[in-house]
């Protein structure tokens, strides 16, 4: 035990120690590079966290989506561009936007002539049957968008991968691909231009490819993937002759992209330039030092940071199949008492708090919702503990049990506890259950979880606002991977959506959709949204800054990316 | 005969090795082991100071509530995110915008500053210790009354219930410590447990305690089975078993009482380890859960704002290195006044 002694004590001097050589070594050899920018070259970037899956037909999070629409390319896609710009819809590796009937009921395609995989396998129209079936057949995620096809409800009940689809119609030779569906939804070409509709070849096997992924048309490929380590992505040999206008071949060669749990690891790897960039927003400890160094045209040591508002909502569900939250006046009192300006700064600055859930940049964003005429109150001033506590006392549920559900990645957990402390100023006598991230929305996404309430947040998929109605839709409600946490199921509101789903001019009902909103958070206090999150690029000293295009649905395009001159 | 008596007739059966140890002490003929080790942990200063320490930190923890009532004015719960206080006459945020918390202030207010949720880390310290101390006094309590029964039991029986429990500790033993920390804490704080009518929920302070004495029981039972198979061949044992004593009687009346020195002598060291496992395992996750404070989670968390907030990790962890070092230079000074030969080492 003298040893564990002495082990003890040089632990401690090891540990003072290490700490001051970290506070003294802030140098590098950062400074602005030359400012043309080279061709070609490999960079090293990184994740937190393995995307969920790397086969286009079940990845259904941010960390798959950025790297995998450059590698598997829809008939229809978004513009590479940024701002508003970037979410217009442009043919991918169909020849044009679709054709729509009038009855809203049939969308008409033609393939592009001479198109073929990354393996130089040519690409057929009835591949895209084919990547559909597997997008259902495999209970992705994302099946949910691809039932409103004709037929889809038979194919999945039937259980045979390879039965056909019935609303899909590909002819081979002409390229002609038909899609009829159950009834109208306005958001289709959008769901037809998602990650999960990007093709595969007819040959793809029903099955996770996450190890081995298959061949896409994008401009890039995947060449290697060992999950959890890093997986490889190259510069695509047969794309750039494929000649699809508005689609750029991409300019560095090889993207390595490592798995690496530690964030202030990444942050100070990038700042090193032992890694040229790093998906994740930096962690807060670090990130007022990088932003006085890099960010901006003027930065001290060059540019290479820059944040951009993503469309996106951060919010507590409340799920009204469970007491408390049952009672519209407790849930009133949870949006009531919520601090959303004390959540923002655990965010550390790049979070914009607002009672809204269609967030700003989104068709029919509510802005009245995201200011002072909030009705629970200016969600940039604290609240209004006392309406909070009277109303909680109305509904007669003081000190009703509350266990509040978070995960781990940072800084949920300190969010949940946040959110804890002010439910229990509130009144509510409340619990904590913090599950890990990799199986967080499964957990509260299962009906026998019974989770009361928790954190949650969504990232627009695609520009219509069904992307975030279908969350609180009572027609998704489902008793695994459940989405509605809240488990919303209005009739007034699933009636609207239905109704609005319909319009295919979607500027027209724009106002609908905002008067929408206050239905769901004013009038019901559904859920308790808090705020919306912004989106960072850092760079490493390697990378030309002014190359980079920052999209705001699949946020940083790798295929803009360049190196600067003599890297 | 008198209870003090039968003591005084085991230690007799390790006399020979004692008694040189005793002259060189000066101790007159004919005092106890007990008072022997007395005097002996009564020369010995640095086991007294370390003592001291020990116990001034578990008294510290004991007062936490006395502490954040009178002192800090907070709770170790209560989220200060939006609030401010006065430090040299400015008013200052306790979370800054851009999330960095304050730092120490040297007074009863945030006297070590805040954490990431604006939170006083001094109260939150002191509360964490009463769960350190807490997990790891239960956890070496268990720990010692199963070793103790499974060496016991193993050492007098001897043959195939040897052969069983043995290998049983073998196979336990057969984990490093942390990796079988983990792997029971992660699954058993993801759903709790329930053992017929005991229900245990996920963030119960019960599952580091169960983890953590489960762990450590192979490191304590197989010295206890030694000191059995000794103790089981002495006169004393053979005196009792020819007067009709039974195994039970024996095991229990005669063999368990002359255990009391290796009880004592394993009792600091087994909370030292569980005091530094727990720290480790609520490290890793698998150990406290949040929102209940811990030395080993506040590090953890502390570890995120090393730059901007070091204090965060850097307190925690002296609590956490005094404490364990207080106990382990104590331990080793009751080892050397009750077992001078350093008969008895747990096993690593």
């Amino acid at each position: 035990m003298k040893s564990v002694a002495r082990f003890l004590l040089v632990t401690l001097v090891l540990a003072v120690g290490s700490l001051t050589l970290a506070a003294c070594s802030d140098d590098d050899d950062g400074g602005g590079g030359g400012d043309s920018s080279a061709e070609g070259g490999s960079i090293t970037i990184s994740q937190s966290s393995q995307p969920d899956y790397l086969d286009p037909a079940l990845s259904y999070t941010v960390n798959g989506w950025e790297p995998m629409w450059l590698v598997y390319t829809p008939l229809i896609t978004y513009k590479r561009a940024e701002g508003a710009e970037g979410s217009e819809l442009i043919p991918g590796l169909a020849e044009d936007l679709p054709e729509i009937s009038s009855d809203g009921l049939t969308y008409t395609l033609k393939l592009r002539d001479g198109l073929v995989y990354s393996d130089g396998t040519p690409v057929k129209a009835s591949d895209f049957e084919h990547t559909i079936a597997r997008v259902l057949n495999l209970e992705s995620g994302g099946s949910f968008f691809y039932e409103a096809i004709e037929g889809a409800d038979k194919y999945l009940s039937g259980g045979d991968p390879e039965a056909d689809i019935s609303g899909i119609e590909a002819d081979d030779k002409t390229g002609e691909i038909t899609v009829t569906l159950v009834e109208p939804d306005a958001s289709f070409s959008n769901v037809l231009a998602m990650n999960f509709a990007g093709l595969v070849p007819g040959d793809t096997p029903f099955r996770n490819l996450t190890e081995d992924p298959p061949p896409g048309v994008g401009p890039y490929e995947l060449t290697s993937s060992e999950p959890n380590r890093e997986f490889v992505m190259e510069k695509s040999k047969t794309f750039e002759g494929l000649g699809i206008p508005e689609i750029p071949a991409g300019n560095i060669d090889t993207i390595t992209t490592k798995i690496i749990p530690n964030a202030q690891q990444q942050a100070q790897d990038v700042i090193d330039n032992k890694l040229d960039y790093m998906q994740d927003n930096p962690p807060a400890d670090l990130l007022p030092q990088i932003k006085e160094r890099f960010e901006g045209s003027d930065a001290p040591d060059g540019e290479r940071f820059e944040e951009h508002t993503t469309v996106s909502t951060y919010y507590f569900f409340l799920n009204v199949r469970e007491e408390p939250f049952d009672d519209p006046k407790v849930r009133e009192a949870v949006n009531v008492g919520l601090d959303r300006p004390a959540l923002a700064r655990l965010y550390g600055g790049t979070l914009a708090p607002g009672c809204g859930f269609l967030p700003p940049g989104m068709p029919g964003h509510n802005e009245s919702l995201d200011g002072p005429d909030c009705p629970f109150g200016d969600p940039n001033q604290p609240p209004d503990l006392e309406r909070a506590q009277q109303l909680l006392k109305e509904a007669g549920a003081e000190g009703a049990k509350v266990t509040v559900w978070g995960n781990t990645d940072d800084p949920t957990p300190k969010v949940t506890e946040a959110y804890a402390d002010q439910l229990d100023k509130i009144g509510f006598d409340v619990d904590v259950r913090i599950l890990g991230a990799g199986v967080y929305f499964q957990a509260i996404g299962n009906e026998d979880t019974r989770a009361q309430t928790g954190f949650t947040n969504w990232f627009q998929d695609f520009p219509h606002p069904l992307n975030f109605y279908f969350l609180v839709d009572g027609g998704t409600i489902q008793p695994t991977n459940n989405q509605n946490f809240s488990n919303v199921d209005d009739l007034k509101i699933n009636d609207e959506i239905n109704a609005l789903a319909l319009e295919t001019d979607l500027a027209s009902v724009e106002d609908s959709w905002a008067a929408l909103d206050e239905v769901l958070v004013a009038d019901n206090s559904y859920i308790a949204p808090y705020g919306h999150q912004k989106q960072s690029t850092f760079f490493s000293d390697r990378m030309d800054f002014s190359c980079a295009l920052f999209n705001p649905l699949y946020l940083n395009d790798y295929s803009s990316w360049c190196l600067k001159e003599g890297e | 005969m008198p209870e003090g008596g039968r003591v005084a007739t085991a230690e007799g059966a390790a006399a020979p090795a004692g008694a040189p140890e005793q002259a060189t002490l000066g101790a007159p003929a004919g005092a106890g082991p007990w008072r022997l080790a007395w005097r002996r942990l009564r020369r010995n200063r640095a086991t007294l100071v370390f003592g001291g320490v020990f116990v001034a930190l578990v008294l510290f923890c004991i007062a936490a509530p006395l502490y954040a009532k009178h002192v800090a004015h907070t709770g170790p719960y209560e989220n200060h995110l939006s609030d401010t206080i006065e430090q040299d006459g400015e008013t200052v945020n306790v979370v800054g915008f851009d999330g960095v918390p304050i730092g120490p202030t040297w007074r009863g207010e945030f006297l070590l500053g805040a954490d990431d949720n604006g939170r006083d880390v001094m109260v939150r310290i002191l509360y964490g210790g009463r769960n350190s101390l807490l997990i790891g006094v239960s956890a070496a309590l268990i720990t010692l009354m199963l070793s103790i029964l499974l060496g016991l039991v193993a050492g007098y029986m001897r043959g195939r219930v040897d052969g069983v429990i043995s290998r049983m500790m073998d196979v336990l033993w057969a984990f490093p410590v942390v990796l079988l920390g983990v792997a029971l804490g992660t699954s058993l704080a993801l759903g709790g447990f329930e053992l017929g009518p005991v229900s245990v929920g996920p963030g119960s302070l019960l599952i580091p305690i169960f983890v953590i004495s489960i762990v450590y029981v192979p490191y304590m039972a197989r010295p206890v089975r030694g000191q059995v198979l000794i103790l089981r061949e002495q006169d004393f044992v053979e005196a009792a078993r020819s007067q009709g004593a039974g195994p039970l009687r024996v095991m229990f009346a005669e063999i368990l009482p002359n255990l009391a020195s290796t009880m004592i002598v394993f009792f600091p060291l087994l909370i030292a380890n569980a005091i530094l496992l727990e720290a480790a395992l609520s490290f890793l996750g698998a150990g406290v859960q949040s929102p209940e404070p811990s030395w080993g989670t506040m590090i953890d968390s502390g570890v995120e704002r090393i730059i901007t907030a070091p204090m965060l990790t850097i307190a925690p962890g002296v609590f956490l290195v005094a404490t364990v070092l207080a106990l382990n230079v104590f331990g080793d000074g009751v080892r050397d006044a009750f077992d001078p030969k350093g008969r008895v080492r747990m096993e690593h």
